[in-house]
């Protein structure tokens, strides 16, 4: 069977942890801030994402950390995680390239 | 009490709508999440808060959605929740089948009667259709016909958001011209009949349809895509040409044809369910066992429709029996299903 593609949800997630591993609200926050605010993740969605991403095994618990009384757990990426997000990046950034020349626009025009 | 719970309670509270084997994975870790998204601004404004505050509807939303998607699982969730999606989505499909079949009906019924198969001789009047009067031009309800078969095809070839947005467009002129009537006082008898439809054949489908999500398993595309002409020509080409013929009484009406087709088909399972050798029969019984409890329910409910005429009453009760004794060869196994249904097929996809 074919691979579906990626999500937006799941790219997203996936890169806020490219940097370094966070919790469950440090995901819906970074996701936030990537996104300029266009993606606002509610923690209802975030672990149907973190759930399907954790049993394809492109991310895994890193720790517990304790604060204000309970536990935060926090996730990284695995090895299969890092390069199915560099796979879709290469993807997005080759269609962004297409739909950049597709309109005739220059970087500078495209980003401004 | 609700009043006596601080908000991590709360929040427990509405994480019990997702399923036990999912709590124990996530529930300490969402508890912790939706805790960290109330910002801390201060000892006195924290207690408040945990006194006072409340899981806003989008987040009980949020969580409702997931737990939809768990209860009627696709691919990796365990085999009893993968077993009622699986059941529910071909439910679903066969009943927007049958929509999708009436709206063919429909349509080639008003083509021949505009005579526009010009190689029949013109219809009698008596199977011209009639659009329901009301404020809805004619074309509303050809544009309803239409958009279930463009229903069951999106659902088929995997479109399922397109499909349970036609769907829900398909069920507003019917409700529409529910409401119509009973503002205007247009039932002559009870409307039980009428609104049993609306619930148990337009919406109960259109709601079902978000067991079709991105971890759900393809339905099988030729068979369903073939399944539309061979259903029309099983289940609407008979009755036209009965009514042909002049023989109209003979012809069960929507409530019974459901009751007897669900009935038929769990009587062709029965061989396969009762001998066990069959993974998939298993789902299929399941799938029936809910077909014929709507299709049960909609034949009860429509009895009063016929309050005034004692034998329908008993052709009816007749038709609600076959259907019972029929689903009880297939209930057995339909039971079975949810711990014996085959794994299911692993992810297709990252994220």
């Amino acid at each position: 069977m074919a691979d579906k593609p990626m999500t937006g949800q799941a790219f997203f997630v996936l890169t806020a942890l490219a940097d370094s591993p966070l919790h469950g609200y440090g995901i819906v926050r970074e996701v936030a801030e990537l996104s300029q605010e266009r993606v606002k993740l509610k923690i209802g969605s975030l672990y149907g994402v973190l759930d399907r991403l954790a049993a394809d095994g492109l991310i895994e618990p890193d720790r517990e950390e304790a604060h204000d009384g309970r536990l935060r757990r926090y996730y990284r990426l695995t090895r299969d995680g890092r390069r199915a997000l560099a796979a879709e990046a290469e993807l997005r950034a080759a269609t962004a390239r297409i739909v950049r020349a597709r309109l005739g626009l220059t970087g500078a025009e495209a980003t401004g | 009490m609700s009043g006596s719970l601080d908000l991590e309670q709360r929040y427990r509270r509405v994480l019990r709508l997702l399923p036990g084997y999912y709590r124990d994975k996530w529930e300490q870790d969402m508890v912790a999440a939706f805790l960290d998204s109330w910002p801390t601004r201060g000892p006195e404004e924290d207690e408040y808060i945990t006194k006072a505050a409340r899981p806003s509807w989008a987040e009980i939303a949020s969580v409702a959605g997931l737990a939809v998607r768990l209860y009627l699982g696709g691919a990796g969730t365990p085999h009893r929740y993968f077993a009622w999606g699986q059941a529910v989505r071909r439910a679903v499909l066969a009943v927007t089948l049958l929509q999708a079949v009436r709206g063919l009906d429909m349509l080639v019924r008003t083509a021949w009667s505009r005579h526009m198969l010009g190689w029949l001789p013109a219809p009698p009047a008596s199977m011209v259709p009639a659009t329901p009067a009301g404020i809805l031009p004619p074309v509303a309800w050809y544009l309803v016909a239409y958009a279930w078969i463009v229903s069951l095809v999106a659902l088929v070839l995997g479109h399922y958001r397109t499909a349970q947005v036609i769907a829900a467009l398909a069920i507003v002129p019917d409700l529409v011209w529910l409401l119509q009537g009973e503002f205007i006082g247009a039932f002559r008898g009870p409307s039980v009949g009428p609104w049993a439809f609306w619930v148990l054949i337009n919406l109960a489908p259109v709601l079902a349809m978000a067991a079709f999500h991105r971890d759900a398993p393809s339905a099988a595309r030729w068979p369903w895509l073939l399944a539309l002409p061979a259903g029309y020509l099983v289940v609407a080409m008979p009755p036209l040409a009965i009514q042909a013929s002049g023989n109209s009484v003979w012809i069960p009406d929507f409530s019974g044809l459901y009751c007897l087709l669900v009935a038929l088909a769990c009587l062709a399972l029965a061989p396969r369910a009762r001998s066990r050798r069959s993974a998939g029969s298993g789902l299929w019984s399941l799938a029936l066992t809910l077909l014929a409890a709507d299709a049960g329910a909609y034949r009860i409910f429509s009895l009063t429709d016929y309050l005034h005429n004692p034998h329908l009453i008993d052709v009816s009760l007749g038709e609600l029996l076959i259907l019972a004794a029929a689903v009880a060869l297939v209930l057995p196994n339909a039971t079975r299903a949810q711990t014996a249904t085959p794994a299911p097929p692993p992810r297709p996809h990252p994220g």
